[in-house]
């Protein structure tokens, strides 16, 4: 079921088995200048992404047959097109299993188009970002990768190694839903992974208090309950008093 | 031998074995009962019921065992000497107190033997003590011919008393030993009874039954009970395992109500006896008693025993069985009566959100001619914060039936409680946007031992009552504070506040305010806070502020 709209804008194929799901989505994709294409299944994905070559997939994770996270794995054997998946509230080890199967980042049914354009547009930038950009700038913070400079405001923030270490990869992975797997596995390697939950947590806490003016709202990195964490780059700030 | 003396003693030795048994009694601290002694005992009784040819013949004239031991040529001479001793003496007395007088003295002599040494004693005295006395004091002297015979008489009134005595002695003893059994076989169902009554739990309960029959029959016992997947060994001392003849034998006799097995007209070929345990209610199950000992097995004083000690067994068991099923019945009533008020609040609470979004949705589709653009606008934005409302029921809903159906499994882990505080803040920043919100938290507060999804949905809706039941513009305050060996996390809002009454019920699942007071929800949130806080092993409690406004608090051990 391949709808090519005569569009030029980024390619995004929704996969999802619910016809209500697709009509909501599609008008605001083509309004915001994307063109659409649509999978019913699993199945039917794997076979349309090789002619269509979509920029951006979304995928629904409860499919009929091969279930989502299948389809993750078998198109991250030869595509690194980012996917956003769909699931509903209290599924997190589901989640987890597809965003470590490559997955980059999920929206919780229900949501409304805001939020699925802005991460499609947050995915899409981080696909087409130019490698090798040494100064990384968010609201109020600047990372500058070269010299190993966190910088608030025009404040040179201190940072310890590891604390370093863990903003370099959310900085690495701006607006990308990292997993607590993901982040140890870059800042620790794996290697004493039984602590590392704990000092995860602790190294967050620490960082947030560091870059984040209000810890408690943080506006930077974002928690993502019982999956992960993320760097996030625009949303304005909450108001708060 | 010698176990046969013990159990089944001579007066003198009776009185030892009382003591003993008392004594034993004492030192186990337990119930009266001799288990070992009613075995012995059963087993005696068996033995009388011997038939002919045994070594024992005695046993075969139905003597009882007890005189066996009086038997042998000692006890043979033992029974000689009354008689012997009184014929040395008539020697010398025979001159003053005349022969015919002589004969009253052996008498006593025969009675005196049948009541020291029972039966066989008193025949042999008798015997001897009628040729003796023939020979010696009747005339003509020193020879076994009657001269007169009123003489006959004598010795055949000898011989009688000596036997009558005797039998009687016996009669007696026996009836002793009879009650001395019946009163261990008392005492054991006493003990058995006693012990059932402790008992509620099914599984219990066949444990005391097997444990007591074992020690009263010495013998392995297994019962069936009827399960999900037909009759299955539920009790079984663990030398038992019966075969398949014995399986077949059960189920017949759980389906028929009789006995089968070893010594039945039905399956014969096994070698345990199955009783129905059987009720005023029906078959409960079946008794196995295996029978290793097929003589013992013919015993009639067995049977009733162990039939009645089934049919204590199948009391208890039935009292167990309706026990549970009464609680059983509880269980489904409560769950029906939160199946109602379930489908109660969801009929309700759910249909109202959902008739504002239909009703929205089609004034802008049916009417949007004749509408503004801004009030279409508005429309819309109430069937969506609507639609949101529903959601957050729904949620509710699922977190509900998950803390109620127990499928809640916590991973519990070291958690900052500052990023659970930002987390759910997230989740509502929608609607939080524009509140005003302090947060107090301590830098140095300690990581909490939580699962944080749930925690965060405490949060979550704690904070969306605040906003929900306080002016747009009242601050609210999250704080989280150390407390001895706990951490505590406040939510406090300036809103009208909870009335002093209902500070404990909004806990309660379905429990809503004054209806003009709630703007919508199910009465589910601060229920589900407290499974959730509960599920911590933590506390979750509101007050009054005194500035006005209402405080949750809750606590979690560190």
């Amino acid at each position: 079921m391949i709808e090519k709209m005569d569009n030029p804008g980024p390619r995004v194929l929704i996969v999802d088995d619910e016809v209500a799901i697709r009509r909501f989505l599609r008008p605001s994709l083509v309004a915001h200048g994307y063109s659409v294409y649509e999978a019913s299944s699993g199945e039917e994905a794997l076979q349309i992404v090789p002619a269509s070559r979509p920029d951006i997939i979304i995928l629904d994770l409860c499919l009929p047959g091969m279930g989502g996270t299948e389809v993750i794995r078998c198109l991250r054997e030869w595509t690194q097109t980012p996917i956003i998946i769909l699931s509903v509230e209290g599924e997190e080890s589901v989640k987890i299993a597809a965003l470590d199967a490559g997955a980059d980042d999920y929206l919780t049914k229900p949501f409304g188009p805001g939020e699925l354009l802005a991460r499609i547009r947050a995915s899409l930038r981080r696909v087409i970002k130019p490698e090798g950009e040494p100064v990384f700038t968010a609201g109020d913070l600047t990372v500058n990768l070269a010299e190993r400079v966190v910088r608030l405001r025009e404040t040179e923030v201190q940072l310890t190694p590891t604390e370093y270490s863990l903003l370099k990869t959310l900085v690495a992975h701006a607006n990308k839903l990292l997993t607590h797997r993901q982040l140890v596995r870059e800042v620790w390697g794996g290697a004493h992974y039984e602590d590392a939950p704990h000092l995860l947590r602790v190294n967050i806490s620490n960082l947030r208090r560091k870059i984040e003016t209000e810890p408690s709202r943080p506006r930077y990195i974002i928690t993502e309950p019982g999956v992960g964490y993320r760097l996030r780059t625009e949303t304005p700030s909450p108001k708060v008093i | 031998m010698s176990v046969l003396r013990r159990t089944c003693p001579t007066p003198v030795e009776a009185r030892h074995f009382l003591i003993e048994s008392e004594v034993h009694n004492v030192s186990m601290r337990n119930e009266v009962v001799d288990s070992q002694a009613l075995s012995r005992l059963l087993r005696l009784a068996t033995r009388n019921d011997r038939p002919a040819g045994s070594k024992h013949w005695s046993r075969s004239l139905g003597f009882g065992a007890q005189w066996a031991g009086d038997l042998d040529w000692r006890s043979a001479l033992a029974a000689l000497a009354p008689v012997s001793f009184l014929t040395i003496a008539g020697v010398w007395i025979e001159p003053i107190i005349k022969g015919p007088n002589l004969a009253v003295l052996y008498m006593l002599a025969v009675v005196f033997t049948a009541l020291r040494w029972g039966r066989w004693a008193a025949v042999l005295s008798a015997i001897s003590g009628a040729l003796l006395f023939d020979y010696f004091f009747v005339p003509p002297y020193r020879s076994f011919s009657l001269s007169d015979v009123w003489y006959l008489i004598t010795l055949i009134g000898l011989l009688s008393v000596g036997l009558l005595v005797s039998m009687l002695t016996l009669a007696a003893r026996e009836e002793a030993a009879a009650a001395r059994a019946r009163e261990v076989q008392t005492a054991a169902l006493y003990s058995l009874t006693k012990s059932l009554a402790a008992e509620n739990d099914l599984d219990q309960i066949l444990r005391v039954i097997g444990q007591h029959m074992f020690e009263t029959f010495q013998t392995p016992i297994m019962m069936w009970m009827p399960g999900d997947g037909g009759l299955a060994i539920r009790y079984c001392n663990e030398e038992f395992a019966p075969n398949e003849v014995t399986r077949v034998a059960a189920e017949w006799v759980f389906e028929s109500g009789q006995v089968a097995g070893y010594g039945t007209a039905r399956f014969s070929d096994s070698r345990v006896y199955c009783l129905p345990l059987k009720t005023w209610r029906a078959v409960e199950g079946v008794l196995g008693v295996r029978v290793d000992n097929a003589k013992e097995w013919l015993a009639p004083q067995l049977r009733p025993l162990l039939e009645t000690f089934a049919n204590q067994a199948a009391l208890a068991i039935t009292r167990a069985v309706l026990a549970k099923e009464a609680q059983r019945i509880e269980v489904i009533q409560e769950a029906d009566k939160l199946q109602k008020a379930l489908l109660n609040s969801i009929s309700h609470n759910l249909r109202t959100p959902l008739s504002s979004v239909t009703g929205a949705l089609n004034s802008v589709l049916e009417d949007g001619t004749l509408l503004d653009v801004s009030t279409q606008r508005e429309l819309l934005k109430t069937a969506q914060e609507e639609a949101r409302r529903l959601n957050q029921l729904l949620q509710n809903l699922l977190d509900m039936t998950r803390l109620e159906g127990g499928i809640l499994h916590l991973k519990t882990e070291l958690h900052d409680i500052q990023d659970a505080v930002g987390a759910a803040l997230e989740q509502l920043a929608t609607v939080a946007q524009q509140r005003p919100i302090t947060i107090s938290i301590p830098p140095n507060l300690p990581l909490v031992r939580m699962d944080f999804v749930p925690i965060v949905q405490v949060l979550v809706n704690l904070l969306d009552n605040a906003l929900k039941y306080s002016p747009v513009d009242a601050p609210i305050e999250v704080g989280a504070a150390l407390d001895a060996n706990q951490v505590q996390i406040r939510v406090a809002d300036s809103g009208k506040g909870i009335p002093e009454q209902y500070l404990q019920r909004v806990f309660e699942k379905f429990f809503r305010g004054a209806p003009a007071e709630a703007p919508g929800g199910a009465g589910l949130g601060l229920s589900i806070c407290k499974g959730l806080v509960e599920a911590h092993h933590g506390r979750i409690w509101a007050q009054r502020r005194e500035q006005g406004g209402t405080e949750v608090i809750f606590s979690l051990p560190l």
